[in-house]
Formats: structure tokens, sequence, C-alpha cells
């Protein structure tokens, strides 16, 4: 606890001290855009109107708020990712990996404690691009206020599941960028952000029923659909096992990880 | 004009053997924008089934087309989103304190510029010419009035795309900070473009912002040539406005250059940022 609490505490600081403007403004302009172009596309192509597959897929006709949560939950999970997933291997690259070594501190604890701070910045960054929504006309609505708190207990235990492998992936190949974006840019086709999952070929669709997010993502519709009449607690307990086992292999592989790290500076 | 093109030559070599056969240029440059490119297709295809959609524009009642439509316009972003990314290398010559060492040299600062945007460009030739095969594989997708309207639309693409280019090259001269280049010139780029959505859908603000960048015309007349029939008449507004948009970028780049180069004269601020 003293472990999650103290990583809380620097990362705050960090935040506070150097915050990293330029990534905001770019995950905030995909998201808005995103919206943009939907809302566009709406009103000027579509007329105000969706095709008869849409609403058979999702249960509701309401495409601009389908868009619109999809881009906030897609926002949530990059910048999630970006701070979970990056963390020790920006330490790496800092040069503070090895003295993270040195102290007895556990994995577990320390990555909580990222992923508590990095909750707080990424609610004040979801609330700016629903605000933002809102500003252009998108009218969301809650009807199902616990579902949509399970939704993000849902999507944080799906994002930190994927995430540990993936800081065990970035360690091992010294590289961040490469990974973050093939995950992303496959997450945004694969998960039913901004579209039902059902579009997809069989073999994608299969892909993406693999990650976690994929499983929060329908507890989150469940949650903010209107119309949508759907028992969320299905997904809502294979995204947990699914977010679990990403965790428990992320965690395995952690260590062999960090050897291969620390062997590569030593060489450097 | 013979050592201009020399050292435009041996820019665009080092560049080359910089950057190619690096993982992130396959990456960056097919498999992100293939991911990208299906993401958009099936987000706007709910709107294009709906009933009112062929009406107002027929491209939405095919499916074969609209993903032509989208294809052609992510080609010609990451095009332009490869000359991004070269300026942000370029940066990285200030960083490794090289940058000086250039401009000590006696080359023509302006080649230098070119030199490293065309570098990019050639080396993502091949993904123009996995585009053309992939299209000419659906064959009824594409439309040209004639096969001199494929040396239109290259030539479209190509010379702004290098203009564009020199011109974020020449404002790296000012600042190291090349991280605003991603933030400002990536998604809101594709959106004020008209990459992924036909002009008229745009707002009238929009696309006069869109006009100030050579992408947006670009695009217009590639779509045109090898999807609309369109031939050297029908684009000659968007190629006359490409035309000056090139030579403003030009202009504007080699006055940035002497400009730049004034300034960190005085303040030495090649070395210390």
């Amino acid at each position: 606890m003293s472990v999650m609490g103290a990583t809380f505490v620097r990362n705050w600081r960090i935040t506070v001290r150097a915050y990293p403007w330029t990534y905001f403004v770019g995950t905030l302009a995909t998201g808005v855009l995103t919206i943009g172009v939907s809302m566009l596309a709406y009103r000027a192509i579509g007329g105000g109107r969706v095709g008869a597959s849409f609403t058979a897929a999702t249960g509701s006709a309401d495409y601009l708020g389908y868009v619109t949560i999809g881009a906030a939950a897609l926002t949530f999970t990059t910048r999630m990712v970006l701070w979970v997933a990056k963390a020790q291997i920006t330490e790496y690259r800092e040069g503070t990996l090895e003295s993270q070594l040195l102290t007895p501190a556990r994995r577990l604890p320390y990555l909580l404690g990222v992923t508590a701070q990095a909750l707080s910045t990424t609610a004040v960054e979801i609330t700016v691009l629903v605000a933002v929504a809102g500003v252009l006309g998108v009218r969301l609505s809650v009807p199902e206020p616990l579902t949509l708190l399970a939704a993000t207990v849902a999507a944080t235990v799906a994002v930190v599941g994927m995430s540990v492998p993936l800081s065990a992936l970035m360690l091992a190949a010294g590289e961040a960028h490469i990974t973050q974006n093939t995950l992303f840019t496959a997450m945004a086709l694969l998960c039913g952000f901004t579209f039902p999952t059902s579009y997809l070929p069989q073999a994608a669709r299969w892909l993406g029923e693999a990650l976690p997010v994929t499983w929060a993502l329908r507890v989150l519709r469940a949650a903010t659909l209107p119309g949508a009449d759907v028992d969320p607690w299905p997904a809502f307990a294979v995204c947990l096992l699914l977010g679990g086992a990403y965790l428990l292999v992320g965690l395995s592989i952690l260590k062999p990880a960090e050897r291969r790290a620390l062997h590569r500076s030593a060489r450097a | 004009m013979s050592h201009a093109l020399r050292v435009v030559a041996a820019e665009a070599l080092k560049q080359h053997r910089r950057l190619f056969g690096q993982p992130l240029v396959l990456f960056s440059m097919l498999l992100w924008p293939l991911l990208t490119l299906a993401a958009t297709y099936y987000t706007v295809l709910p709107v294009m089934e709906s009933a009112a959609a062929p009406q107002r524009w027929p491209v939405a009642a095919d499916p074969r087309r609209l993903l032509a439509f989208l294809a052609a316009g992510a080609l010609a972003y990451t095009f332009f989103f490869s000359l991004v990314q070269s300026a942000w290398h370029f940066s990285f010559e200030r960083v490794s304190g090289t940058l000086e060492a250039l401009f000590l040299s006696p080359a023509s600062r302006m080649a230098l510029v070119i030199g490293n945007g065309a570098a990019a460009l050639t080396q993502n030739a091949w993904l123009f010419g996995c585009f053309a095969v992939a299209a000419a594989t659906a064959a009824d997708v594409l439309d040209v009035a004639h096969p001199g309207m494929y040396v239109v639309a290259a030539v479209a693409l190509l010379v702004p795309a290098v203009a564009w280019g020199a011109f974020l090259n020449s404002l790296l001269i000012f600042s190291r900070d090349s991280a605003f280049l991603y933030t400002l010139l990536d998604d809101p780029l594709w959106f004020v473009a008209g990459v992924r959505l036909p002009l008229f859908a745009l707002p009238v603000w929009i696309k006069v912002v869109g006009l100030a960048f050579p992408l947006t015309s670009s695009l217009v007349v590639l779509r045109g040539a090898l999807l609309d029939r369109a031939d050297l008449g029908d684009l000659v507004v968007p190629l006359g406005w490409l035309a000056l948009l090139t030579v403003g970028l030009f202009g504007g780049a080699s006055a940035l250059l002497r400009l730049g180069e004034a300034r960190v004269q005085r303040t030495g601020g090649l070395q210390v940022f």
C-alpha cells in the first residue's frame, strides 16, 4: 500500500510540474475530430439517419451518442495505456529502472500507483472531451448509472491487464513508439469503439473478442445506450477474467524483460 | 545548379540510409494507415447505409467506391504525413549537433531541405505502387479518362508534397520543438483536407482553412483523375491553385531559411537551442 501511495504522489508531482500538453492536445484532437467527422457525415450525407444494420446491431439509432461514447472510451484507453504500459520504459530511459529494481518494492503495487494517478488525470481529460462533444451538440444520457460505474471498473481492469504484458514487451524490445501505436490502431479497429464489432469480418471479430477492452465496451454500451436492453454482467465477468489473465501473464514475463533491459543498458 | 543537385542527391542519400529498411517505416507507412482506413470505413458505414445518403452523395451507395474514395484519401494523407515525419527526423540534426555543421558547409540551404523531403517521398513510392496494384486488381473502381491522367495525379501528389516538406523543414530552423508538428499536423490535417469526407460535407470555414493546405487540392486532383474520370480541363482550377501553393511554399521556405539563419547567427541558437 505504501508503494502504491508513494508512486501516486511522485507521479502527481511529475504531472503538476511538467504536464505533457502535446500528448493531451493530440489525444483530445483525435477524439474530437472522430466525433466531428461522424457528425458531419451524419448530417450532410446521412440526412440525420443511419442504416438498418446499425440499429439492428446496437438496438439503438443514436449514432452520434454511440460514436461519442466510443471516442471517449478510446481516449481513456490510449491515455491509460500511455501511462501504465510506458511507466517502466520511461524509468529505463530516464535511468531510474536500476534504482527501481534495487528497492524492495513489488511491481504490482507500483503499477497500481501509476494506474491510480493516471485515472485521476484521465478523468479530467475525458470530462473535457465529453464537454466539447456537448458544445458540438451531442446529447448523451446515462440510463444506468450503476452499470456506468461497473463499466469504469471493467475498463480499468482491462487496460491495466493489457498494459502489464505490453510494458514487458516494451522493456524487452527497448522500444515504445511502434508497439504503442500498433496497439492503438489495432484496438480502434477491433474492439468496437466507433462501430459495432459485428461489422468486422469473422476472423477480425475473434481477435477483438480476445481483448478485454472489447468486453469492457459492452458493459459501457449497456450503461449508456438508450434502448439497448442487454444484461451487462456476463460481459463484466468475462472482462474481469480476461483482464486478470493478461495481468498474470504480464507479471510473469516482467522479470525476464527487466533483466533483458538491464543487460542491454550494461552493454551500451 | 549542378552544385544544388549534388546537395539534393547527397542529402537524399543520407536520409535514405538512415530510414530505409527500418521497421518504423513499414509500420507508419503501411500497417497503421491500413488499420485506420478500415476503422474509418466501418465508422462512417452506418451513415452511408441510410436511405438519404445515395441522393446526397452517389459514392455512398457503393461500398467499393466508398472504400476507394477513403483509400485515395489515406494514400495522399500518408504521403503528406511522411513529410511531417521527415521534418521530425530533421529536428534530430539539431539534437545531435549536426545542424550547425550543415549550416557551416557551403551547401545551399534550400537544396538541403528539398533533398530531405524528396528522400522521404521516393522511399514511399512503393506505397503508391501498392495502391495502384490494389486498385487495378479491383479494376472497376478506377475510372481514368486516359493514361496521361496517372502522371497528372502522381505529379499533383508529389510536387506539392516536396514543397510542403521543404516548408516544414525550414520551420524547424526556429525551434527544436518538433512535437507541435505532430500535434498540429496529424489529426487536424486530415480533418480539414477532406481525407475522410467529401468536401461538400464540410462547413465553409473548414473548407477555407483546408484550401491553405496543399493536401486538400492534391486530393481533389487525385480522386478526380483516378476515380471520377476527370481530364485535365476538369481539374484546371485545383491544379492552378496547387501550382500557386507550391510556389508560395517554396518561397516561404526560402524566406524562413534566410530569416532563421540570420537569427541563429545572432543568437547562437543552433547550438544552445
